[in-house]
């Protein structure tokens, strides 16, 4: 890489992280600053509520079918598998702790099987 | 009781409710190291990414826009929207910080994260006059702030290290799954998540607009799945 290009996608990477630092903060601060003044309407309220699962899962499950972000022809069955039995653990334990330590033996062990 | 002391208990109880929680955070922070150098950034920019943001699932979509090469504007948008959800936690949480001054909703707004909000929150409903949730707010934040430091330093340094076959990346879709699945206890939080998860693989749109309009279409499910469960 040249080194305008480099420089070039140094000020990218700190224009991107600090734009995104400061919105975050302001989207924090503002409810905080404004008090009990602020009171959200009851529609945006209901919406925020479904914000977690929804954006959450949107960016779960690309990382299971494609690889590298390309989309794969084979879906990647034991990420997939191990996925859904991670979910079943996090619905038995709730702990973060658990999902991550089985679900990551699971892909292990389907991974050597697939081999 | 002397206030300064009840103030010291809260601040303690909240470091103490947040301890066996930073063991899912701890890993959690170590996969944003690893994935902010993997996809280019240098050690010192994945590091000041980590306390300018300090939101973990924002940081790793930025990340991952990033590396495919999206533009700017999507980046922020989609981490933007990833992160509205404070908007809700903050006015929630904003009665009990009423009587505090500027520096100090400074210092706690910063702090807002999905499990600082939780605890506090569950911590406030079972000990309704306390006057000191702050304290223990900022005993839980403060404890996750610095955990999740250090967890990103120790990713940022083992990020180059740890081989590609261990699969390491598949860390973040699991503690995404241990976040999300608890939530599905309604019809309208699993529509919410089955809706955005399918239109998130199913949708090909430019511009890596993808992940914004699943995360819209998953909301609008939610929203119809109440509407219409109310309906009955």
């Amino acid at each position: 890489m040249n080194p305008t290009a480099g420089e070039a996608s140094s000020l990218l990477i700190w224009t991107m992280m600090i734009s995104i630092g400061l919105i975050t903060f302001l989207i924090r601060f503002a409810p905080i600053a404004l008090l009990a003044r602020l009171e959200l309407p009851q529609w945006l309220k209901l919406a925020l509520t479904y914000v977690p699962p929804a954006v959450m899962s949107a960016i779960i499950t690309p990382a299971l079918f494609f690889v590298d972000g390309a989309p794969t022809i084979d879906p990647d069955t034991p990420r997939i598998a191990a996925a859904v039995f991670a979910a079943l653990i996090a619905w038995r334990t709730r702990s973060v702790l658990w999902t991550v330590v089985l679900g990551m033996i699971a892909l292990w062990g389907l991974q050597a099987l697939a081999r | 009781m002397p206030k300064i002391s009840n103030a010291r208990n809260e601040l303690i109880n909240g470091i103490r409710a947040i301890t066996p929680m930073l063991m899912g955070i701890a890993p959690f922070g170590m996969v944003c190291g690893a994935a902010a150098v993997s996809t280019g950034l240098t050690p010192w920019q994945a590091f000041t990414m980590s306390w300018v943001i300090f939101a973990g699932s924002s940081q790793i979509a930025a990340m991952q826009l990033f590396a495919s090469g999206a533009p700017l504007l999507i980046i922020i948008s989609t981490a933007a929207v990833i992160n509205l959800r404070f908007l809700m936690y903050s006015a929630s949480i904003a009665p009990h910080f009423r009587r505090l001054n500027g520096r100090w909703h400074v210092l706690l707004a910063y702090l807002v994260t999905d499990q600082a909000y939780a605890q506090s929150i569950a911590h406030y409903l079972e000990n309704k006059e306390n006057e000191d949730l702050h304290w223990y707010f900022l005993g839980i934040a403060g404890a996750l702030w610095v955990c999740w430091q250090i967890s990103t330093v120790i990713g940022i340094l083992l990020g180059s290290l740890t081989p590609q076959s261990w699969s390491l990346d598949f860390i973040m879709p699991l503690t995404f799954i241990a976040m999300v699945v608890p939530l599905l206890s309604t019809r309208a939080m699993l529509l919410a998540a089955v809706a955005g998860g399918s239109a998130s693989v199913l949708l090909t749109l430019p511009l890596k607009l993808n992940l914004i309009a699943a995360a819209l279409i998953g909301i609008a499910a939610g929203l119809l799945a109440e509407k219409l469960g109310q309906a009955k």
